[in-house]
C-alpha cells in the first residue's frame, strides 16, 4: 500500500477530526482577531498551493521550479475576468482550473521527457517569462500599474430573484478557504489511491521498472503537471479575489522557492506533511517578522533562515518532517550507497 | 550604431562567457547545476570593493585577491553543501543549491546592505576612461580593451589548463566517468574541489569586471546574470567549455541587438527563451553531448 | 520522533500566540500611530528616510508634552514595498484597536494593497510618498496624501521645466517599467504635446538593469536635446554615466525618484547638469524648513530629503488633528477631511497642505540641479 499508514489509525484520525472542528468554530471564538484570521487564510492558501506543487516532486519525483508561473496565471485570469467582465467567482474557479491545466499541458508536453535538471531549469525559465509577460503586456494586464479594485467574492442570487451577498471582512473568506483546502485535500487523497496515483509513485520510485510495467511515462507526467498547474491556478484565483489587488511583482521566483520549502520541510509526497509544512513556514514567517526587529536583526535573516533550512533539511532529513516511507527509503538508500563506496575512494593518494 | 551594439554585445558576452564556463565545468564533473554560482560572481565584486575601500589596496592587487577569495568560497561551497549529498538523489542536491543561493544572497545583504553600491571612486586607473581606439563611429576606451583582453586571456588560459595540465586531464577524466577515474588513481574529491576553485575564480573575475565597468554592485546581481550565463552554457552545450564561451558571446550579442533594435523590456526574456528553445529542440547545444538519463536522477 | 514533532508544533502555537498577543496588547495611555514603509530589503533606504523624518517630529511632539498630555508612540510595520506584506501589515494595524492612524505606505503598490483593508476597518491613512493617482479612488475617503501625484509632476516637467527652465525642445525618455515611472511618463508625454515639446523616443527598462548602452545608442541617434531620467536614482545614475560616455553632453532631468545623494555618488561627474523636481527643497523652504534641515543634519549626519520632510509633516498634520478630535479613528478621518481649503490648510515645512475629496493635495514642486557634485536650487 502506498498510503502512509500511521501505526495507530484511530489516534491520527482523532487528531484530524479535532483539528477540523477547531477550524470550523475558530472565527466565532472571542479572542480571535481579524489579523489572526488573515494569517490563517494565508496558511490555507499556501496549503492549497503546496498540495498542488506536491504532485510533481512528491508524487512524481521531478523538480518544478516554475510553480509561481501557474499561480500568477490563475491570479491574473481571475483578476482580469473580474476587472473587465465582473464575472462571478464561482464561474472563475473552474475557468482558472482549466486555464492552469492547459498551460500545464502546453509547458509539460515538450519538456517532461527531459532529465530532471533540464526540466527544473525550463520550468524556471517559464515562470520568469510569465512574469515578464505580465509586466510588459500593459494592454492586457495593466502591467506594473497593477489591477486595483478587484471585486470581492459574492454570492449572487439576483438571477433567481434572491439577494446578493458580498463577502465582507475576513470571516467569509476564511470559510471559503477552508472549504477549498478540504476539497483539495480530498481530491489528493482520492488520486493517491487511484490508478493514476499508483502510476505516479511507480514513476517516482523507479522509472525503468514503471516503463516495463507498461506505463507511458510522458502521458502520466503530463497529467501530473497539468493537475499541479491547475491547482496552482485555483490558488491564484482565490488570492486575486481576496487581496483585491494584483501586480506582476507578486509572482517572483521567491514564491516558488517558498512553496518548495514548505513541501520539503513538511514531507514530500505526504499530504498531511505538505499541509504541515505550509502552516509551519507561514507561521514562522510571521513570528520572525515580529521577533526579528525586537532582536535587532534585519529581515534578511528570515530569508536566510529559509535558505539554511532547505540546505539542512536536504542534508539531514531529506524526506521531511512527516516522511513517506517510500521517499525516505529512497533518500536513505542513496546515502547507504555512499557509505559503502567510501573505502574504495580512499585507496589512492 | 550596428558597430556600437556589437561592441556592447561583446562586452556583455565576454562576461556571460566567463560565468557560463564556471557552470559548465561544475556540471561536467558532478552533474549539478550550481545555482549558487551567480552568488560567487556577486561576492567577487563585493570582495573587491571591500578590499579597495577598507584595506586601501590598489585595484590591480584587489582584483587577483578577490579572485582567490572566490576560489576559496567555491571550494567551501562544495565541501559544506554539495559533497555530503554526492550520492543523494539529484532533487536533493538541486534544492540544496537553490537554498545556498538564497542563503548567500541574503548574507550579502546583511553584510553589505542591499542598496546598490558604486565602485569606489578613484580606484580605477584614470586612463581607463580615455579612448584608446576609435573606428567607425565607435570609441573603445582602455577599459574596454582591458575587459576584452582579460576575458580572452582567461579563456585561453582555461583552455590550456584543461588540455595541457595534469589537473586538466584529471578534470576531464572525472567528467567522463567518476568511478573509472577513481579506479585510475585520481583523487576525485580533490579534483572536484579544484574545479570549484577554478570556476569560482573566473566567476569572481567576471563580477569585478561588471561591478567596475557598470559601477553598480548589489547583492542580487548574481541572480539574473547567473540564469543568463546558464542559458549560455546550455546554448553551447552543457559540459563543453568552448561551447560555454561561444554561447556566452552569442547570447551577449543577441541581447545587445535585441535590446537595441527590438524591445528592451524582454531583454532578459531573450535569454530565457533561448534557453528553453535550445533545451527542447537541441538539448546537446552547439558542442555538447546529449545527457544520458542516469539511474541516479530522481 | 513524535516527541520532536509535538515539541515543534507546540512551540509554533506558542510562538503564534505570542505574535498575536504582542499585536493586540498595548500601552493604552499612549496615542499609537502606525508607520508603514519598507525598513528592510531593496528599498530600505527610503524607509530609513521616513523613519528619520517621523522620529524627528516625534521627539518634538513628545518633548513638548505630547498631544493633550498623552505621549505619542509609533508602531513600525515593515511592508518590504510588497503588496502581499503590505496587506499583512495593514491587517495587523487594523486589528490593533489602539492604533488610531497610519502614516504610510511608501510605495504606491503597497498602499493600493493596504487601502481596502484600512477602508474596511475604518482606519485613516496618510501617505508621505505614494504618488499613484488611482489611490485616491480606492481610498474612499480614508486616504490622504501629503505629496503631489505623478500626474502633476509629469505635467510640470513637460510644461515648465523643459521649455522654460532648460529652454530645450526635444526629449528622449528612459522610463522604468513600474507604476511610478509609467504614470509619470504618460503625464509627461501628455503635457509635452500641449507645450510643444518633442519626444524623440521612449525606452523602457526593468529595475536593476545595469547596461543601458544598447538603448542609449538607439535613442541618441535622433539627437535629442535632453534625456528624461524617468525612474529611480540607481538606474538614473548609470544612464547618466553611460550617456556621457557615448558622447551626450546636454542636460539631463528627472523627478523625485532621482533625488538621492547616491545619485551623485554613483554617477560621479556624469551627474552634473542634472535637473530634478522635488517636493521639498530646504533652500526654498522658509525658516521652518531650514530649521528642519539643520536638525536633521545634526541628528543623522546626512541631508534630509523630501521623503523625510513629508513624513515629518504627516506626523505634524496628524498631531494637529488628534489634538482637536482625540484618539478616535472616525473622528480623525473627519478632521483630516476638514482640512480642505487654503484657509484651514496645514502650514508645514513642505508648504501649505490641504486635501481634496479624494485625499489628494496640490503642492508646489521645486527644481534642484546638480553642480560640481552637489545639489543646488535651480534658478
Amino acid at each position: 500500500m502506498d498510503k502512509p499508514i500511521s501505526p495507530n489509525l484511530t489516534r491520527g484520525a482523532k487528531i484530524r477530526i479535532g483539528l477540523l472542528i477547531l477550524a470550523l468554530v475558530l472565527p466565532i471564538l472571542p479572542f480571535v482577531s481579524d489579523y489572526m484570521l488573515h494569517i490563517i487564510i494565508l496558511i490555507f492558501l499556501y496549503m492549497i498551493l503546496s498540495l498542488g506543487l506536491n504532485i510533481v516532486p512528491g508524487f512524481n519525483g521531478l523538480l518544478d521550479l516554475g510553480y509561481v508561473g501557474f499561480y500568477g496565471i490563475g491570479a491574473y485570469t481571475s483578476g482580469l475576468l473580474t476587472y473587465h467582465f465582473g464575472l462571478s467567482y464561482w464561474l472563475i474557479i473552474p475557468l482558472a482550473f482549466i486555464n492552469g491545466a492547459i498551460w500545464g499541458i502546453l509547458l509539460g508536453a515538450p519538456t517532461l521527457r527531459l532529465t530532471g535538471d533540464y526540466f527544473a531549469i525550463v520550468t524556471f525559465g517559464f515562470s520568469e517569462l510569465v512574469v515578464l509577460f505580465l509586466t510588459n503586456e500593459i494592454w492586457l494586464t495593466r502591467g506594473p500599474l497593477g489591477l486595483p479594485g478587484i471585486d470581492v467574492v459574492s454570492i449572487d442570487l439576483t438571477l433567481f430573484g434572491g439577494p446578493k451577498w458580498e463577502f465582507v471582512g475576513e470571516i467569509p473568506y476564511y470559510y471559503l478557504a477552508l472549504v477549498m483546502v478540504l476539497v483539495t485535500c480530498f481530491v489528493m487523497y482520492r488520486i493517491q489511491d487511484s490508478r493514476l496515483g499508483r502510476a505516479w509513485f511507480a514513476i517516482r520510485d523507479d522509472e525503468v521498472a514503471a516503463v516495463s510495467c507498461g506505463i507511458n511515462l510522458l502521458t502520466y507526467k503530463v497529467i501530473a503537471f497539468a493537475i499541479s498547474a491547475a491547482f496552482g491556478a485555483v490558488g491564484g484565483s482565490f488570492f486575486a479575489r481576496w487581496v483585491t489587488f494584483l501586480s506582476p511583482d507578486m509572482f517572483k521566483f521567491w514564491e516558488s522557492f517558498l512553496i518548495l520549502c514548505m513541501i520539503v520541510l513538511g514531507g514530500m509526497g505526504n499530504i498531511w506533511g505538505v499541509m504541515l509544512g505550509a502552516a509551519l513556514l507561514v507561521s514562522l514567517s510571521e513570528i520572525l517578522r515580529e521577533v526579528l526587529p525586537l532582536l535587532g536583526l534585519p529581515v534578511e535573516v528570515r530569508f536566510l533562515a529559509f535558505g539554511l533550512i532547505m540546505v539542512l533539511m536536504m542534508r539531514y532529513r531529506p524526506a521531511g518532517m512527516l516522511p513517506i516511507p517510500a521517499v525516505a527509503a529512497k533518500m536513505r538508500a542513496g546515502r547507504k550507497k555512499r557509505k559503502k563506496e567510501k573505502p574504495v575512494a580512499g585507496l589512492k593518494s | 550604431m550596428f558597430l556600437q551594439q556589437l561592441v556592447n554585445g561583446l562586452v556583455i558576452g565576454g562576461i556571460y562567457a566567463m560565468i557560463a564556463v564556471g557552470y559548465t565545468m561544475i556540471y561536467g564533473v558532478i552533474q549539478l547545476i550550481n545555482f549558487a554560482h551567480g552568488e560567487i560572481y556577486m561576492l567577487g565584486a563585493f570582495f573587491a570593493i571591500t578590499f579597495i575601500s577598507f584595506l586601501n589596496l590598489p585595484f590591480f592587487v584587489a582584483f587577483p585577491l578577490s579572485m582567490a577569495c572566490c576560489a576559496v568560497c567555491g571550494v567551501l561551497l562544495d565541501i559544506v553543501a554539495y559533497r555530503p549529498l554526492r550520492r543523494s538523489p539529484r532533487l536533493a542536491a538541486l534544492i540544496t543549491a537553490i537554498g545556498m543561493s538564497i542563503f548567500l544572497q541574503n548574507l550579502a545583504m546583511i553584510i553589505w546592505g542591499s542598496r546598490p553600491k558604486p565602485f569606489p571612486q578613484g580606484a580605477l586607473p584614470a586612463y581607463f576612461e580615455t579612448t584608446a581606439v576609435s573606428f567607425g563611429g565607435v570609441n573603445l576606451s582602455w577599459f574596454h580593451l582591458f575587459i576584452f583582453g582579460l576575458t580572452l586571456f582567461m579563456m585561453i588560459g582555461l583552455n590550456l589548463i584543461i588540455k595541457k595540465t595534469r589537473w586538466g586531464k584529471a578534470m576531464r577524466a572525472v567528467a567522463q566517468n567518476q568511478t573509472m577515474a577513481a579506479l585510475a588513481g585520481i583523487n576525485v574529491n580533490r579534483v572536484i574541489s579544484y574545479t570549484f576553485a577554478l570556476a569560482g575564480a573566473l566567476g569572481g573575475a567576471a563580477g569585478i569586471m561588471v561591478g567596475s565597468y557598470y559601477n553598480s554592485i548589489y547583492p542580487t546581481m548574481g541572480y539574473v546574470a547567473g540564469v543568463k550565463a546558464f542559458a549560455a552554457a546550455v546554448l553551447g552545450g552543457i559540459g563543453s567549455v568552448p561551447g560555454a564561451m561561444l554561447g556566452g558571446v552569442v547570447l551577449g550579442v543577441a541581447e545587445a541587438f535585441g535590446a537595441g533594435y527590438l524591445s528592451s523590456l524582454y531583454r532578459d526574456g531573450i535569454s530565457y527563451a533561448v534557453m528553453i528553445i535550445v533545451i527542447i529542440l537541441i538539448p546537446a547545444g552547439l558542442f555538447g553531448r546529449v545527457l544520458k538519463e542516469t539511474k541516479k536522477s530522481m | 520522533m513524535t516527541n520532536k514533532r509535538t515539541f515543534l508544533i507546540t512551540g509554533l502555537v506558542f510562538g503564534l500566540a505570542l505574535v498575536f498577543g504582542i499585536t493586540t496588547g498595548a500601552m493604552a495611555d499612549n496615542i499609537r500611530i502606525g508607520v508603514a514603509a519598507p525598513y528592510t530589503g531593496d528599498l530600505a533606504g527610503y524607509g530609513d528616510n521616513i523613519k528619520a523624518g517621523v522620529n524627528l517630529k516625534l521627539k518634538e511632539i513628545n518633548d513638548a508634552g505630547g498631544i493633550n498630555g498623552k505621549m505619542v508612540e509609533l508602531v513600525w510595520g515593515d511592508d518590504l514595498c510588497a503588496p502581499k506584506d503590505a496587506g499583512t501589515v495593514a491587517s495587523k494595524f487594523a486589528t490593533d484597536k489602539s492604533i488610531v492612524a497610519v502614516i504610510g505606505h511608501l510605495c504606491s503598490s503597497a498602499t493600493l494593497a493596504a487601502m481596502p483593508i484600512y477602508v474596511r476597518a475604518g482606519l485613516p491613512a496618510i501617505s508621505p510618498t505614494s504618488t499613484n493617482p488611482t489611490i485616491g479612488t480606492v481610498g474612499k475617503g480614508w486616504f490622504f496624501r501629503n505629496c503631489y501625484t505623478d500626474d502633476f509632476q509629469g505635467k510640470y516637467l513637460a510644461t515648465y521645466v523643459v521649455p522654460k527652465l532648460l529652454k530645450k525642445k526635444s526629449v528622449a525618455i528612459f522610463y522604468e517599467n513600474n507604476d511610478y515611472a509609467i504614470g509619470l511618463k504618460n503625464a509627461f508625454m501628455a503635457g509635452a504635446k500641449t507645450a510643444g515639446v518633442k519626444v524623440t523616443g521612449a525606452e523602457a527598462y526593468v529595475a536593476k538593469t545595469t547596461d543601458f548602452t544598447p538603448q542609449l545608442t538607439k535613442l541618441l541617434r535622433d539627437k535629442p536635446d535632453t534625456i528624461f531620467l524617468c525612474g529611480y536614482y540607481p538606474e538614473g545614475a548609470l544612464i547618466a554615466g553611460q550617456a556621457r560616455k557615448l558622447g551626450f553632453d546636454g542636460p539631463l532631468f528627472g523627478a523625485d525618484g532621482i533625488d538621492n545623494e547616491d545619485y551623485i555618488k554613483i554617477g560621479g561627474k556624469a551627474a552634473d547638469n542634472t535637473y530634478l523636481t522635488v517636493p521639498f527643497l530646504a533652500a526654498s523652504a522658509g525658516p521652518a524648513g531650514q530649521k528642519f534641515a539643520a536638525q536633521f543634519k545634526e541628528a543623522y549626519g546626512r541631508d534630509g530629503d523630501w521623503m523625510s520632510a513629508n513624513a515629518y509633516d504627516c506626523l505634524g498634520i496628524l498631531a494637529q488633528v488628534i489634538a482637536k478630535t482625540g484618539p478616535d479613528r472616525k473622528k480623525i478621518r473627519a478632521g483630516m477631511a476638514a482640512i480642505n481649503s487654503k484657509a484651514n490648510g496645514y502650514n508645514g515645512i513642505t508648504g501649505l497642505t490641504y486635501f481634496d475629496k479624494k485625499g489628494d493635495c496640490s503642492k508646489p514642486a521645486f527644481v534642484k540641479v546638480v553642480r560640481d557634485g552637489k545639489f543646488e536650487a535651480a534658478k
